[in-house]
C-alpha cells in the first residue's frame, strides 16, 4: 500500500526567491510527523503547498500525491473535492479561521452537510445537528448546545482552537495538517489542546503532519519529525533518534536550546 | 511563526519614473507662475488681436472675445492655481494637522466629538461649503475663495490625521519613548509626525488637485477670482458660449489644469517612496 | 528595598479588575520573573512599574519614595532610573528612525550630558552589535538584532532596572536563547523585572519568581524552591502544562 501523502521533490519559489527547495517526505496512513523549523524554514509554505491553498503568484514545482491524486498543478475544482475528503487544517490563530460573524454550530455544520450529502446522497437537517453536537463534544467542549449557539468572540481561545479542531474533523480527513495550533495560546491550554489532538489522531487513525518551532511540543505528539531550514530539510527520523543524536549542527543548536530551556525548570514534572 | 510574505517588491523605477513626470508637470507649472510675474507674452488686460482669432504664431492658443491674448490669460491662471491650491492645502494643513493630532491624544469623550463633528464637516460637499463661506464674506475675493477652500481641507486632514496618529500612538515605540522621558511633544514631533507624514503628504497632494479643481469651478459660477485676475475656471466659463466656434477656448485651460492635478498626484507618489527608509530592498 | 508593591489594585473600571492585592519587594540586584498567562494582569502590572498607569489603591514605592505618574521631578529621575524592552521587536522601534537616533532618544530626553555617539557605541558594544549599525534603519535587520537595539536602548542612560516584557517571545529558539544569554550578563550588574508566561525561559533568567493567576500573586519566592516544590495548585498545573523534551 503507498503512501496518503507523498512529497517528491518539492520546490515554492516566489518573486525570484526560493522558499522552499527539493523537500521530500512520505506519511502513511495513521502516522504521525512533524514539520520543526524555525520563521522562514519554509514550514508553513510545505503544509499550504500540500493543501494546494498557495496563491498563483507562488510557483510549485514537484511532486505532491495525496490519497492517490496529484495535487501539484492539478484544478481548483479537482482539489477543493481532494480537501477536506483527504485533508483538513488547523491553524495558529483561531480567531481568523472562523467566520466571525457565522455562529459556531452553523460553520461547523458546513463540512458535516457536505460529507453527509455526499456519503449518503443527502443531509438531513437532524442527522447534521447531531453530528454537530457530537464534535462539540468529542473536542470536550463544555455546553455543546450552548458553544453551537454561540459566536467565535464570545468563547475562550483554546475554546476557538477547540471548534476549529471540530471543523477539520467534521470532514473526517484522512490527514490532520496542524500549522502552530498551539502557538497562540497559554501553556495550561496548549497541553490540553495537546492532548486533545493526541487521542483524537489516536481514537480515528487519522495521520498527522504537525508543524511547530516548539521542539518538546513536537516531541509530545509525533512519531517521526524532519528538520528545515531556508527551504531545505537537514535531517529526518524518528523523535527520539533525531533529538538524541542530531546529525546537523543547526539541529544540535536548537536541541541544546530546549534543553537548556528544560533543564532550568529541573526535573519535576 | 508562521507568517506568509507574500509581498514582491515593486520595481523602484516606476517610482521614480512618476517623479521625474510629476516634478516636471509641477515645475513648468511653477516656473511658468513666477515667469508671469515679471514678464507676460502680452497685456493681460488689453487687446492685442481681433476677436476670437484662431490659433496662430502671434497668438499661440488664439484671442479671447475681447481680443485678448489667450496664452496670457492661461499662464496667468497658472499663478492663481498655484496660489489656490497652495494656499488652501497650507491652511487646510495647519489646522487640520493640528486638531488631527489633538483629537488622537484627547480624552475618549473629547475625541468622540471632535471626530463626530468632523464627519459632519466633511459630509457637507466641499464645493457647497467654500460657496457658503464666499457667500458670506462680502465680497468674492481669490483670498476668501482660498480661505473657503482650506476650512473644508482642514476637516479631511483632520480626519486623517487622526486616524492615522492612533495608529502609531498604539506601536510600542511610543511607550519606550515616553518611558525614555519624551515629552508630548517629543514624542509628536519625532515619531507620529515622521510616520504619518508620507500618507499624509500623498493626501495634501490629492487636496491640492481638488483645490485647483475647485475654485475653477467657483470661479466657473462667478465664486472666485474677479475679472482682472486670470483663472482657468473663469476661462472655462466665458469660453462656454463660444464652445463650437472656438473650441480651443475650453480645450486649452482644461489641459492646464489636467495637467498640474495629475502632476501633483504622480509628485506626490513619487515623494512618498524615496522618503521611505523601509521601501526598496527589505531583508 | 528597590521596588516595593503594597496592596496594589487596578482596575479599569470597577466592573472590571485586573490586579488585587498585589504585593512583592524587588531588591537592588535581584532578577525576578513575573509569571503568568494572558489575563493574569502581568502586563498591567508592568504598565504601573512604568509608571503608565496609577494603581486604583495601594503604593509602589521605588526606594523611599511613592511611585507618582503625575509628579513631574519624580517621574524624571525615575525614568532615568527604568527602562523597558517590549516583546515585538518590530513595533518597538520606529521604522522611520536611524538607530543612533533609536538608541540615543533616552540621553536626549533625559537630557544626559556627554558625547553621545560615544554612548551610543558603548551600548551597541555590550549588546553585540557592529558600530556601523548606527547609521541604518531597523528594517535591515533581522528579529534578533532588532531586540539587541531594543536593549541597547534600554541601557543607555545606565537605569538601576530593566523592565522586559516577555522580551524573547517573539524570538525564534535559536535567537532566543542568545537574547535570554545576554539578558543574563546584563542582570549581573542590573535589576531585572522579566514579564514572560515562559517559564522555562525565566527558571533560566531569574533566581526568584512572582506567580500571577487573574491578577493575584499565588506564590512567590526563589525560583529553585518554587520549582522543587510548587505550593499553589496553579503553580503546579502551570509546571504540569510545560511539554518535556523526551529523555
Amino acid at each position: 500500500m503507498s503512501a496518503l501523502l507523498s512529497v517528491q521533490g518539492l520546490t515554492v519559489r516566489a518573486g525570484g526567491k526560493t522558499l522552499v527547495s527539493n523537500l521530500s517526505f512520505s506519511i502513511g496512513s495513521g502516522e504521525r510527523m512533524g514539520l520543526i523549523g524555525e520563521s522562514g524554514s519554509g514550514k508553513s509554505m510545505t503544509a499550504m503547498a500540500v493543501t494546494g491553498l498557495l496563491p498563483a503568484n507562488i510557483s510549485v514545482t514537484g511532486s505532491i500525491v495525496l490519497d492517490g491524486e496529484e495535487v501539484v498543478g492539478a484544478q481548483d475544482k479537482h482539489l477543493n473535492r481532494l480537501r477536506g475528503v483527504a485533508t483538513a487544517v488547523v491553524f495558529q490563530e483561531p480567531l481568523t479561521a472562523l467566520d466571525p460573524l457565522m455562529k459556531i454550530g452553523k460553520q461547523i455544520a458546513e463540512p458535516v452537510r457536505r460529507r453527509l450529502a455526499r456519503e449518503m446522497g443527502q443531509a438531513p437537517r437532524v442527522a447534521v445537528d447531531r453530528e454537530v453536537l457530537d464534535l462539540l463534544d468529542k473536542v470536550a467542549l463544555p455546553q455543546p448546545q450552548r458553544i453551537a449557539n454561540a459566536y467565535p468572540h464570545e468563547v475562550s481561545g483554546g475554546q476557538r482552537q477547540r471548534v476549529a479542531i471540530a471543523m477539520a474533523l467534521a470532514c473526517r480527513p484522512k490527514l490532520l495538517i496542524a500549522d502552530e495550533p498551539t502557538t497562540a495560546l497559554d501553556v495550561t491550554t496548549q497541553a490540553e489542546i495537546l492532548k486533545l489532538l493526541d487521542g483524537l489522531v489516536r481514537e480515528t487513525g487519522m495521520a498527522l503532519l504537525f508543524i511547530s518551532h516548539d521542539l518538546p511540543v513536537v516531541a509530545e505528539v509525533v512519531q517521526r519529525v524532519m528538520v528545515l531550514r531556508d527551504g531545505i530539510a537537514l535531517e529526518e527520523g524518528a523523535v527520539v533518534d533525531v533529538f538524541a543524536n542530531p546529525s546537523h549542527d543547526y539541529t544540535q543548536t536548537l536541541v541544546d536550546a530546549a534543553r537548556m530551556f528544560d533543564e532550568a525548570l529541573g526535573r519535576t514534572g | 511563526m508562521t507568517s506568509l510574505d507574500l509581498s514582491t517588491d515593486r520595481p523602484a523605477r516606476r517610482h521614480s519614473l512618476s517623479l521625474s513626470i510629476g516634478l516636471a508637470l509641477v515645475g513648468l507649472n511653477v516656473v511658468v507662475a513666477i515667469l508671469t510675474l515679471f514678464w507676460t507674452p502680452y497685456d493681460p488686460l488689453n487687446a492685442s488681436g481681433g476677436r476670437l482669432e484662431a490659433p496662430s504664431l502671434l497668438h499661440w492658443v488664439g484671442t479671447d472675445r475681447l481680443g485678448r491674448d489667450y496664452l496670457t490669460q492661461i499662464v496667468i491662471g497658472a499663478r492663481t492655481a498655484l496660489i489656490v491650491g497652495t494656499g488652501a492645502v497650507a491652511i487646510g494643513a495647519s489646522i487640520g494637522v493640528t486638531l488631527g493630532i489633538l483629537a488622537a491624544f484627547a480624552t475618549r469623550l473629547l475625541d468622540d466629538v471632535m471626530a463626530a463633528t468632523l464627519d459632519i464637516l466633511i459630509a457637507f460637499p466641499t464645493l457647497l461649503l467654500a460657496m457658503l463661506v464666499v457667500a458670506a464674506s462680502d465680497s468674492a475675493s481669490l483670498w476668501s475663495a482660498i480661505l473657503a477652500l482650506g476650512l473644508a481641507i482642514s476637516a479631511i486632514v483632520a480626519r486623517l490625521t487622526r486616524i492615522l496618529a492612533k495608529r502609531v500612538l498604539r506601536q510600542d515605540y511610543i511607550i519606550a519613548s515616553r518611558t525614555s522621558g519624551t515629552s508630548w511633544l517629543g514624542v509628536v514631533v519625532r515619531h507620529v509626525l515622521p510616520n504619518i507624514w508620507p500618507t499624509l503628504s500623498v493626501n495634501f497632494a490629492l487636496q491640492f488637485g481638488l483645490a485647483v479643481i475647485a475654485e475653477a469651478s467657483l470661479s466657473y459660477l462667478g465664486l472666485g477670482a474677479p475679472p482682472p485676475n486670470a483663472s482657468w475656471g473663469r476661462l472655462l466659463q466665458e469660453a462656454q458660449g463660444t464652445v463650437y466656434t472656438a473650441p480651443v477656448g475650453a480645450i486649452a485651460p482644461g489641459i492646464a489644469l489636467v495637467a498640474l492635478v495629475i502632476g501633483m498626484n504622480l509628485l506626490a507618489d513619487g515623494l512618498r517612496d524615496v522618503g521611505d527608509p523601509t521601501r526598496g530592498r527589505t531583508r | 528595598m528597590m521596588l516595593n508593591l503594597q496592596n496594589v489594585n487596578f482596575g479599569y473600571s470597577r466592573h472590571r479588575k485586573v490586579l488585587t492585592d498585589v504585593s512583592f519587594n524587588i531588591r537592588a540586584g535581584a532578577s525576578v520573573g513575573l509569571v503568568g498567562e494572558s489575563g493574569s494582569g502581568k502586563t498591567t502590572l508592568l504598565r504601573l512599574l512604568l509608571g503608565l498607569e496609577r494603581p486604583s489603591s495601594g503604593t509602589i514605592r521605588f526606594g523611599d519614595e511613592v511611585l507618582d505618574p503625575a509628579d513631574g521631578a519624580f517621574m524624571r529621575r525615575y525614568r532615568r532610573s527604568v527602562q523597558p524592552v517590549f516583546q515585538d521587536p518590530y513595533s518597538s522601534l520606529d521604522p522611520r528612525q536611524k538607530v543612533l537616533d533609536i538608541i540615543a532618544e533616552p540621553l536626549q530626553s533625559l537630557r544626559i550630558v556627554g558625547p553621545r555617539k560615544d554612548a551610543v557605541a558603548q551600548a551597541l558594544e555590550a549588546v553585540g552589535l557592529p558600530l556601523d549599525a548606527m547609521q541604518r534603519y531597523p528594517h535591515e535587520f533581522s528579529g534578533g538584532q532588532r531586540q539587541r537595539i531594543a536593549i541597547a536602548r534600554a541601557i543607555v542612560a545606565r537605569p538601576e532596572i530593566i523592565l522586559a516584557d516577555e522580551a524573547v517571545s517573539a524570538l525564534d529558539l535559536s535567537t532566543r536563547i542568545r537574547i535570554v544569554e545576554l539578558f543574563k550578563t546584563l542582570s549581573a550588574t542590573l535589576t531585572l523585572v522579566f514579564v514572560s508566561h515562559d517559564l522555562g525561559v525565566v527558571a533560566s533568567l531569574c533566581e526568584e519568581m512572582v506567580i500571577l493567576e487573574n491578577g493575584q500573586v499565588v506564590e512567590s519566592g526563589q525560583t529553585r524552591d518554587i520549582l522543587a516544590a510548587p505550593q499553589h495548585p496553579y503553580t503546579q498545573r502551570l509546571l504540569a502544562s510545560i511539554p518535556r523534551m523526551p529523555a
